[in-house]
């Protein structure tokens, strides 16, 4: 099943206060497309509740 | 140009001064880069002005550095006190000149090297092949139709070119490992968090690592041992002390247990590359074939993570000048801000995973081999490469074998294989997190059996 992401990337231009041409709103579309595709190859995949991020944020 | 060992070797016993050697890379820059566009600017009163500062620590009887008197330029985006950090871009050109030197332009001043120039990137950094709208495409010394490599592509190709023997560069998703292998040089992309980012402009800060190029192991290793140690004010540091590794390169691959990388480090090479890793693997005597199953996962997590944090990053200068960003990659830059927060977190952990499995690997090996780039330079304005039959977007699909393992941030030399007839390509020598020693002493190997080196242009193609 594919998913239509053109209304996400609408509204998430608007959240972000991103006004961009017509060209240009069509190519971020392509792109937020195949960042999806690529990152499908993840989004399924089965973690353990402890793999967690590794932070470098080292208060001192 | 000599390699930087016999330039510093020769300024220090007095054969030539150091401003002598400065004043020929400067006149040889301002022949060769004509046709090369490695170059954004070039720093000649600052190189002259370092270079008589070595020759009167030399005539005073002071010490000098291990790189006393070597040129070296650095990729546009390291701070260098006096100059705008262009990072590439246009909308940076009003910036204001940098305060201070970048920690790894104090490190080479230290060392007794002397800065002649910055060079070309892709904007920011988002790009594999140096083609930048702003400051005109960097062209590979090997065929000038070609790509350097990117992002780092200017310094890859100055050091191509043998306009110096030394340069530095970034490496987020293979920025340093591409164009080294594009334009035929040694380079090392170290474990993430060893060297300081202090004063370079960061493009993903969970994924950007700094490095250096050379056209021989020796000076490769001369040049990370100077680039290394803590630096408290880069928070991402881990503030390790200088472990030097020049010293180790006569021990070789002796002892050293070599595997290739398969799988998705296979499927994603095509003919060139896979004659490189064949020739590597057979002369570190490399029988065995591993996978990293989460290769790709751990690809497709660098993918979200750098438009995720790139995106992020710019996003006030994308609302308000659009227009001025690279329009080979704007819409990426925003189609990466807009990038769900569940996709990011679950890329982050993804890494921790994809970190567990391959320290596993290590424990039965010390060196992984894959190649580099999946096929050699293509030429300037190239939209698609076929790869094993498939059709891949050219820009973004050079990273394809790099990105994995930058990922999870394991130290990497690249090692450029040259074959008879054919533009240069690299592989990748992989090692365990903080163990650059042995991927270093794995190039060492290669190149004393003269299945790495890195190649001179034909004098045709380059000013001499």
């Amino acid at each position: 099943m594919s998913t239509n992401f053109s209304p996400y990337v609408d509204a998430s231009l608007a959240l972000h206060a991103l006004t961009l041409p017509d060209d240009a709103r069509r190519a971020v579309l392509e792109h937020f497309e195949r960042n999806a595709a690529i990152a499908a190859a993840f989004l399924d995949l089965p973690l353990a509740p402890d793999d967690e991020p590794a932070p470098v944020f080292r208060p001192e | 140009m000599e390699s930087a060992a016999e330039i510093a070797a020769a300024v220090c016993a007095g054969r030539v001064r150091a401003r002598e050697v400065a004043q020929r890379a400067l006149d040889r820059i301002a022949r060769a880069d004509a046709s090369i566009n490695a170059f954004t600017r070039v720093t000649r009163e600052r190189a002259l002005a370092e270079a008589d500062a070595v020759d009167a620590a030399l005539a005073a009887g002071r010490p000098v550095g291990p790189l006393a008197g070597v040129p070296y330029a650095v990729k546009n985006l390291f701070d260098v006190a006096g100059e705008v950090t262009l990072a590439g871009a246009r909308v940076t050109r009003d910036d204001p000149p940098a305060a201070a030197d970048a920690a790894l332009v104090e490190r080479m001043r230290a060392a007794g090297a002397v800065l002649v120039g910055a060079l070309n990137m892709d904007e920011f950094a988002y790009g594999f092949t140096t083609e930048n709208s702003h400051a005109g495409a960097t062209r590979n010394p090997h065929d000038l139709s070609r790509v350097a490599g990117g992002s780092s592509g200017g310094s890859a190709a100055a050091v191509a070119a043998r306009m110096v023997p030394l340069s530095l560069g970034t490496d987020t998703n293979g920025s340093i490992r591409v164009p080294s292998s594009l334009c035929g040089v040694f380079g090392i992309k170290p474990t993430y968090g060893r060297l300081s980012r202090r004063g370079s402009y960061p493009f993903v800060t969970s994924l950007d690592h700094v490095g250096p190029f050379a056209t021989t192991v020796a000076d490769l290793a001369a040049c990370y041992d100077a680039l290394q140690g803590p630096d408290p004010r880069d928070p991402a540091c881990a503030q390790r002390p200088l472990e030097p590794t020049l010293g180790a390169l006569e021990r070789g691959a002796g002892g050293l247990r070599v595997a290739v990388l398969g799988g998705w480090f296979d499927e994603n090479a095509g003919p060139l590359a896979r004659e490189a890793v064949q020739a590597a693997a057979r002369a570190l005597s490399a029988t065995r074939r591993v996978e990293l199953s989460l290769a790709e996962p751990g690809r497709a997590a660098a993918f979200v993570i750098t438009g995720s944090e790139g995106g992020a990053l710019h996003l006030p200068r994308l609302r308000t000048r659009y227009a001025d960003y690279e329009p080979l990659s704007r819409d990426r830059f925003v189609a990466g801000a807009l990038t769900p927060a569940a996709w990011y977190v679950k890329a982050q952990r993804v890494r921790e995973a994809y970190r567990r499995e391959a320290a596993r690997l290590f424990e039965d090996f010390d060196i992984l081999i894959s190649a580099a780039t999946p096929v050699e330079a293509q030429p300037v304005g190239t939209e698609w490469i076929d790869v094993g039959g498939r059709r891949m977007p050219a820009r973004a699909s050079m990273g394809v074998l790099t990105q994995p393992i930058s990922c999870i941030g394991l130290p990497v030399v690249a090692a450029p294989i040259p074959l008879p007839g054919r533009l240069p390509i690299a592989v990748q020598l992989i090692a365990a997190p903080w163990h650059e020693h042995l991927a270093l002493r794995a190039a060492a190997e290669l190149e004393r059996q003269a299945v790495a080196a890195s190649p001179r242009p034909e004098p045709a193609k380059v000013v001499q």
